[in-house]
């Protein structure tokens, strides 16, 4: 059984937002205001954080792209009181909107920030609302939600592929925000094949995790800008 | 005791009538009376020949209005359904079907893994169609969780949350 994981090079990553706006459109992820955004309510399943280094004019800016982390040792999965988030046997973290209570133990387990809560029931404007992806569901006011990994591509990919009497092969499952990226700077895969391109940057010297420290094992990785 | 009874039986029978009532859905209506057993036993149509999405798509689709322009075109039918459908045919108007079977949109059901690769007939959650002489306006089974989980239980298929919800 595959392990999906992600390597994004940050010597490639130039900080379009592509992958931003990709996972959004994918995903139906709900947009808010200018006023709900300055309250933290914002909506995003990929992330550019962004480190401001050195003084003004010798300013050198960084850029880090911030899925959901779909570590292997999840905090949030253990606060949850229903099991609406759960490591699936594929290494996602499962994230199962209409099992959610909307506690928020989740959002506040995880350390790197990666849920968002659904303030509102979904809404976009009209010119938008005939662009929604039929693939996800549009969430409900009140539950929690994060970044999938595209499952939904996963679920069709697999049926493809069953329909065809075959396996699933490398690069059939690709994450919208993968897929998008100009740069080629994400890469994604099945990290137990020894043949994936995942499995062989992971080997890189300038591989490492975000908070390796907190033990959360995480299967999306970074290679370091090379200086 | 006979007295809690005694009060308590009227309310549980309305209750019940209640219950009855919104579960055979009477508003439902429908805009042709669709006869299916006609279709498949005089006709001789099979299912996947008018829904013919159903062995290769997720969707099963209702037929669009060309396909019942392949064989009604006759606004003037002397049968009244039949010229309702040759209106619609004639003004290439789509037929305001209403869906009865409705799978939620969080989960993720295709037509094409249950019935061309698990090989379940369509009569196992849609009911037998083809004695059918009236449109549905009620569901055959109500599409619940447990319906699904009960099947895939027994068929000894995966039951993991993530391979359906989305």
């Amino acid at each position: 059984m595959a392990r999906w994981g992600m390597v994004i090079d940050l010597n490639k990553c130039t900080g379009c937002a592509e992958c931003v706006t990709a996972c959004k459109v994918e995903n139906n992820v709900a947009v808010v205001g200018k006023d709900e955004s300055e309250m933290g309510r914002t909506m995003l399943w990929m992330d550019i954080l962004t480190h401001y280094e050195g003084e003004y004019p010798n300013t050198k800016v960084r850029y880090l792209p911030r899925p959901c982390l779909q570590c292997d040792n999840p905090p949030c999965t253990k606060v949850c009181p229903v099991r609406a988030t759960y490591l699936d046997p594929e290494g996602i973290v499962a994230q199962i909107f209409p099992q959610c209570i909307g506690c928020r133990y989740c959002m506040a387990a995880c350390p790197y920030t990666v849920k968002s809560f659904n303030w509102y029931e979904p809404h976009w404007p009209q010119e938008m609302a005939a662009a929604l992806n039929p693939d996800v569901s549009a969430r409900p006011a009140g539950v929690v939600e994060k970044c999938t990994f595209c499952v939904h591509r996963l679920q069709k990919a697999k049926e493809q592929a069953d329909s065809e009497n075959r396996e699933l092969q490398d690069n059939e499952y690709i994450p919208a925000c993968a897929e998008d990226c100009p740069t080629q700077a994400i890469s994604f895969g099945d990290l137990d094949s020894p043949h994936s391109e995942v499995s062989e940057l992971i080997r890189s010297p300038r591989i490492f995790t975000l908070l390796e420290e907190l033990g959360t094992e995480p299967k999306v990785y970074y290679l370091s800008e090379i200086e | 005791m006979k007295n809690t009874i005694k009060y308590l039986t009227p309310v549980i029978l309305v209750i019940a009538l209640t219950g009855i009532i919104s579960g055979t859905n009477q508003d439902v209506r429908q805009p042709i009376s669709f006869n299916h057993k006609l279709h498949t036993e005089e006709v001789g149509l099979a299912c996947v020949d008018c829904h013919s999405n159903v062995e290769k798509h997720s969707r099963a689709l209702i037929p669009n209005i060309e396909t019942c322009g392949d064989c009604h075109d006759d606004a003037e039918d002397e049968n009244r359904e039949k010229a309702k459908v040759g209106s619609y045919v004639s003004r290439n108007e789509k037929i305001p079907w209403i869906q009865i079977h409705v799978v939620p949109d969080h989960a993720y059901f295709s037509h094409r893994r249950h019935v061309t690769l698990a090989k379940i007939e369509c009569q196992t959650c849609h009911g037998e169609v083809s004695e059918m002489e009236r449109p549905f306006i009620i569901p055959f089974v109500e599409l619940e969780m447990s319906w699904c989980i009960n099947c895939h239980e027994k068929s000894k298929v995966v039951n993991d949350c993530n391979s359906c919800h989305r």
